[in-house]
């Protein structure tokens, strides 16, 4: 076979707009098949931390939106197997303006405790004290610090829009881990800052409870116990492993794995056709050559190999233009987009796939015109015109 | 002890479509000896490329015993067939038939793919078998690069790189002026003369004729042994 590879080159060079047009036709198939697979990669298949499998998250049965009463954190707290927990209220707000490059994540927390439930990120020792004792001080994850450009000691003004307060901050700690995409402040400055405009009883409401266990045996268990405990009161609520809690958030937009699966099916099947008429346009042309090669003596086998060699190459070539497109966009985009997700990137397992896709198609776009070339009678080739 | 290089026992050849029979060739019989420059003349359509394709095993007869170099061709399966066209078979067509995007080096060189010679022996007789028809000098050079009679030439390289005891060459001037022409059939002669290739050479220009040493007439399907009317 190697020596008729140069066969399949020539043959390549035939047509060279066919050819670049086919390759970059495949290559746009196997970007966008790459770029869903960076999709999934990003919402499904990131290896959390493994502090993430010792965590809880208890939110509101109902929906995210609806707030739980601040004493249920007391509560939990009491459950068998939690070694501590920390209410948190995801703060909306605007810094300086509504640019992207400006967008942080930000968490009124209790101060004391939420080093110790999120214990996958470093902070300097004087930094968390100094954190912890200034009411209006921030913590900041460094990733983001470096992004938006926060130092220590900088004061910010955060402009409120779920709530109508406006923090006055100062960051006291930057912190640093896997994905440090995220800053907190004090839940009492939030509760002292709201009770003026909304009153006491929604000023100290909590969003979500995250909840470090003893044990990572213990997480279905504890989960019931919390969940059990509030069940007939006013506000019940839902615990679920972070990973789950995460992958429920995802999946308030829908069934987004049977969304992408149907693109990535749709994607293929029109590169399938389209490829299997290119192939088979360029193999009928070919058919006088066909016979002539069969002449000189070569078998079936040979000539279904030139076809289906052929449609492979081009097959790899549009896979190596395509993952090179798919790792430049998600590279500029993960940089764009770094203050709201880590990760966004073709894995190794997916380059493969893109491949193997391409490869796939290909092959299934040549069987059959290679079958039909290989089996056309020599004499019928030959006489073959056009 | 093998004396004929092709011997044809009452072949038949027909074409039958649901609507139309057609007897391509009727009842041939002939035998080529080893050696032989033969010449098969005939008008349009009287079944000459029919009865090379069969010699060549590109086609089957509907009827009769094809003998080549000894061996019965009708047992020998397709791939077989390929196999033994590949060693023993060299074939010239009427229209060239390169493969354009070779180069005539390259051309030559493709049969000698199903070779086990290294890349660097097939060049080598590639080569060879171009200088044997005056043509070292265009070795990289397109097809379409090259004058009618020049590609003629690389074909006719093309057939003999192999050494095949046999050339079957249809209407190998078909295509080409007088002087061309000529070249191509001055180096059959010489493949038939030095390097005792028996050819089999079908056209129907009278002109050829005179490089063979034996020339038969087809008419619709059966050998004749007067002309009736050669078509100029
Ligand atoms: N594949 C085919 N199907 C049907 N009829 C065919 C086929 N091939 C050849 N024929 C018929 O067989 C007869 C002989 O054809 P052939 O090609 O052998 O003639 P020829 O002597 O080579 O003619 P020419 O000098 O024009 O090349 C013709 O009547 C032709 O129409
Ligand atoms: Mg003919």
């Amino acid at each position: 076979m190697g020596k008729h590879l140069f066969l399949v080159w020539k043959n390549l060079l035939r047509n060279k707009r066919r050819t670049v047009l086919t390759v970059f036709s495949s290559a746009i198939s196997v970007f966008l098949i790459g770029a869903l697979i960076s999709v999934y990669a990003l919402m499904y298949a990131q290896d959390p931390p493994e502090e993430s499998a010792m965590r809880l998250v208890t939110r509101h049965k109902v929906s995210l939106t609806q707030a739980l009463p601040y004493y249920y954190g007391s509560r939990i707290a009491t459950v068998d197997g939690v070694e501590n927990m920390v209410p948190m209220n995801w703060f909306g707000g605007t810094y300086i303006d509504q640019r992207p490059e400006n967008f942080f994540a930000r968490f009124a927390v209790d101060p004391d405790q939420v080093f110790d439930i999120y214990s996958e990120y470093t902070v300097a020792p004087e930094q968390l004290e100094a954190f912890q004792r200034d009411r209006q001080g921030m913590a900041i994850g460094k990733t983001i610090a470096e992004r938006v450009g926060l130092e220590l000691g900088q004061r910010i003004t955060i402009k409120g829009d779920i709530y109508s307060f406006d923090p006055e901050l100062t960051v006291r700690a930057i912190f640093e881990g896997p994905d440090d995409l995220q800053a907190f402040f004090h839940f009492k400055y939030l509760e002292e800052g709201l009770k003026e405009s909304v009153g006491t009883e929604y000023a100290s409401q909590v969003g979500v409870y995250a909840i470090r266990l003893r044990s990572v045996e213990d997480a279905p268990r504890v989960a019931k116990a919390i969940d059990d405990m509030f069940r007939n009161s006013p506000e019940p609520t839902k615990t679920e492993t972070e990973a789950a809690f995460q992958l429920g958030f995802i999946n308030q937009m829908g069934n987004i794995k049977l969304f992408l699966l149907s693109i990535a099916a749709a994607i293929v099947f029109t590169m399938l056709m389209v490829s299997a008429n290119t192939v088979a346009m360029s193999v009928r042309e070919r058919t006088r050559e066909i016979g002539v090669l069969k002449t000189l003596g070569f078998r079936r086998r040979s000539v279904m190999g030139l076809v289906l060699g052929e449609a492979v190459l081009i097959a790899l070539l549009g896979g190596a233009v395509g993952v090179t497109i798919t790792v430049a966009v998600t590279t500029a985009m993960q940089d764009m987009a770094v203050q709201w997700f880590t990760g966004f990137t073709l894995p190794p397992w997916g380059i493969g796939m893109c491949f193997a896709m391409a490869v796939v198609v290909g092959l299934g776009s040549s069987t059959v015109p290679a079958l039909i070339a290989s089996r056309t009678k020599i004499v019928d080739a030959l006489r073959h015109t056009g | 002890m093998i004396d004929a290089a092709v011997s044809l026992r009452s072949i038949h050849k027909e074409y039958r479509r649901a609507d139309f029979l057609v007897v391509a060739l009727d009842d041939i019989t002939i035998d080529i000896p080893i050696g032989e420059f033969f010449c098969l003349m005939g008008p349009s359509g009287s079944g000459k490329s029919t009865l090379l394709h069969l010699v060549a095993g590109i086609d089957r007869p509907t009827k009769g015993q094809i003998r080549v170099l000894g061996d019965d061709i009708g047992e020998l399966n397709e791939s077989e067939l390929a196999g033994w066209r590949s060693e023993n078979i060299g074939y010239v067509f009427q229209t060239f038939n390169l493969i354009p995007v070779l180069t005539a080096w390259e051309n030559v060189e493709l049969p000698l793919l199903l070779t086990s010679l290294s890349k660097k022996d097939r060049l080598r007789r590639a080569r060879t078998a171009l200088e044997i028809v005056g043509l070292a000098d265009r070795l990289e050079h397109l097809p379409k690069q090259l004058s009618g009679g020049q590609e003629q030439r690389v074909a006719i390289a093309r057939a003999l790189v192999t050494d095949p005891s046999i050339i079957l060459a249809d209407e190998p001037t078909g295509e080409l002026d007088a002087g061309s022409a000529d070249d191509v059939l001055a180096i059959l002669s010489t493949l038939n003369k030095q390097h005792g290739k028996t050819i089999l050479m079908v056209t129907h220009d009278p002109r050829a004729q005179q490089y063979a040493r034996t020339s038969r007439y087809l008419d619709k399907g059966r050998m004749t042994e007067m002309p009736h009317a050669v078509p100029a």
